[in-house]
């Protein structure tokens, strides 16, 4: 069942010339976890922007073609409507946490929402359990490290209890120790609560192997879409200059010499099995 | 940033701290009323006394004691100010005094006067800044959002206490790198200097646009302004020791009044002199 549906979405940020996006047109369906990739400035955070309606909202401009998110039309409801189906996830951890202390930022959705307290309460423990910052609860947000930042903006996203969640380039401030954590944090949610999850990333290495699906853009088109496998694989992801996992590099390498692995690879532990496995048959 | 370390709240329990901050600033409105009633000395410093047990009690006494000094230089201001007026025109501001000030009685007067408007101002920063140390911004802003201060004030306020850390933070980034590229900022005279600090503050000033643009698109993306009816995660409530304190606060109150309209308090210079 599709969650996310655009068809021919096509818009121009307000004094711009060229579009940002044209003719996009991709298919999310429930339960999906997608990654958003390709080469900086491709539209893919504009395109973001278009889920929870804050394009064309907050940045008027003009917006052609469909998009239905949650069986809501984009165009006639409000971003306060979206927000409580579409999460959004930003790059800065620092920019998006105003409270001045944790629980209340994760609370800040909910109070917009004019939820009681009570039922507050037990939604915003319950946000911060599944983000893992459950101790955190009273600190300040500046005192937190990046990642612990990035988590508690998840939190508060996902104590609104929102279909689809879209984190654009959350890892992008973070050590890959913490980049880590972020990903099977949003694996979980994905996992447990069959929250569809749309990620925005470059390096692929980390986050290839939870997702289900890839789309890759460029220069405001989408490029290519299909599974991890065949995205990786294919020549025009490298011509466009996706970062395919080292992993997958590697099959592709050892495939020109003449040695073919059984499936296709897209993690170190993944191509370490493939590879004792040949090694033992020999 | 030192310039910045007083605005930092540190996060300490103990019974004023927890104290409902509209108490703490009815207290603290009740001791500025209450100064500006006595302009006797010997009133005044008991007044100076009275935050001295919540000070103790809170456990602030050191950053208690560096707000009174940074008050300091004021103060000497407002007493040679004093001085100096009611040394030209004595008639009008100094009482039991007739005539050019030169016996030594009328010079103990003057200065008696002098520091009683000095000490009226050290009352006021010693009592607000109690206030301010035992508040954490989280309260004080919901304090203000259950006063019935319009909701958005409310998020103006704690959001700007909350950027303070991190526009100090990128102060000294954008300070660091200026310099690293050769800017010297202590050199010449002082038009120059402050001429120094122009590109510490472009940067700065566009970096806060840019930031603010950010979070005005998180704060909509998290449903700000879906009703009217914005409910909060914390409520305050009035407890016990509040409303102890408001009862001393009023009984502090009544016998000030009580005090001021019936018995005349006499001055230190009538009591040496007579």
């Amino acid at each position: 069942m599709a969650i996310i549906e655009t068809k021919d979405l096509t818009y121009t940020y307000p004094g711009a010339t060229t579009p940002s996006i044209q003719d996009v047109s991709v298919t999310i369906n429930k339960g999906d976890f997608v990654i958003l990739t390709g080469p900086s400035g491709c539209g893919k955070t504009t395109l973001c922007r278009t889920f929870n309606g804050l394009v064309p909202h907050f940045y008027n401009g003009t917006l052609e073609g469909e998009i239905t998110v949650s069986g809501l039309k984009v165009a006639d409801h409000k971003i306060h409507e979206l927000a409580r189906h579409v999460g959004l996830v930003f790059q800065n951890p620092e920019n998006q946490l105003f409270a001045l202390s944790v629980e209340k930022d994760v609370a800040f959705g909910l109070e917009n929402s004019a939820m009681p307290r009570d039922e507050m309460r037990k939604r915003v423990d319950w946000a911060l359990q599944m983000a893992g910052i459950s101790e955190l609860s009273e600190r300040p947000p500046h005192e937190l490290s990046g990642g612990q930042q990035q988590r508690v903006a998840i939190a508060s996203v996902l104590s609104m209890q929102p279909d689809i969640m879209v984190l654009d380039e959350p890892t992008s401030f973070l050590d890959p120790v913490g980049a880590e954590k972020i990903f099977k944090v949003i694996n979980e949610l994905n996992k447990k609560l069959g929250i569809t999850i749309i990620l925005v990333e470059h390096r692929l290495d980390l986050a290839a192997k939870y997702a289900n699906k890839v789309i890759v853009m460029n220069e405001g088109t989408v490029a290519l879409t299909g599974t991890p496998r065949e995205i990786f694989t294919s020549e025009k992801a490298r011509l466009i200059g996706v970062g395919i996992p080292k992993a997958t590099k590697l099959y592709q390498h050892l495939k020109r010499q003449g040695v073919t692995l059984k499936t296709v690879p897209v993690t170190t532990e993944e191509t370490a099995n493939l590879l004792l496995e040949m090694l033992n048959h020999d | 940033m030192s310039v910045f370390e007083g605005f930092k709240f540190r996060k300490v329990s103990s019974v004023i701290h927890n104290l409902d901050p509209r108490v703490k600033f009815f207290f603290v409105c009740i001791l500025f009323v209450m100064a500006i009633m006595f302009n006797q000395f010997l009133a005044l410093v008991v007044l100076f006394f009275i935050p001295l047990p919540f000070v103790f009690m809170a456990r602030v006494n050191r950053q208690w004691l560096r707000s009174l000094r940074g008050a300091a230089l004021l103060a000497v201001f407002i007493f040679a100010t004093n001085f100096i007026f009611g040394y030209f025109y004595p008639s009008s501001s100094i009482p039991h005094v007739d005539g050019a000030i030169d016996t030594s009685m009328e010079y103990f007067a003057l200065f008696e006067r002098a520091a009683a408007m000095t000490l009226r101002f050290v009352v006021l920063i010693a009592s607000f800044s109690v206030f301010f140390l035992t508040t954490s911004p989280d309260h004080l802003g919901l304090a203000l959002q259950q006063s019935h201060v319009p909701y958005e004030f409310c998020f103006a306020f704690t959001t700007a206490v909350r950027f303070v850390p991190v526009l100090a933070d990128e102060a000294q980034t954008i300070m660091d790198a200026q310099k690293a590229r050769g800017l010297e900022l202590e050199s010449g005279n002082f038009i120059k200097r402050v001429r120094n600090y122009i590109p510490i503050l472009i940067p700065l000033i566009v970096n806060a646009i840019r930031r603010s643009l950010e979070l005005a698109e998180a704060m909509e993306s998290r449903a700000w302004g879906a009703s009217d009816k914005r409910t909060n995660l914390y409520k305050l409530n009035l407890k016990r020791a509040d409303i102890t304190m408001v009862l001393i606060t009023v009984l502090m109150l009544i016998i000030a009044l009580y005090i001021w309209l019936f018995i005349p308090v006499p001055s230190l210079t009538s009591l040496l002199f007579t």
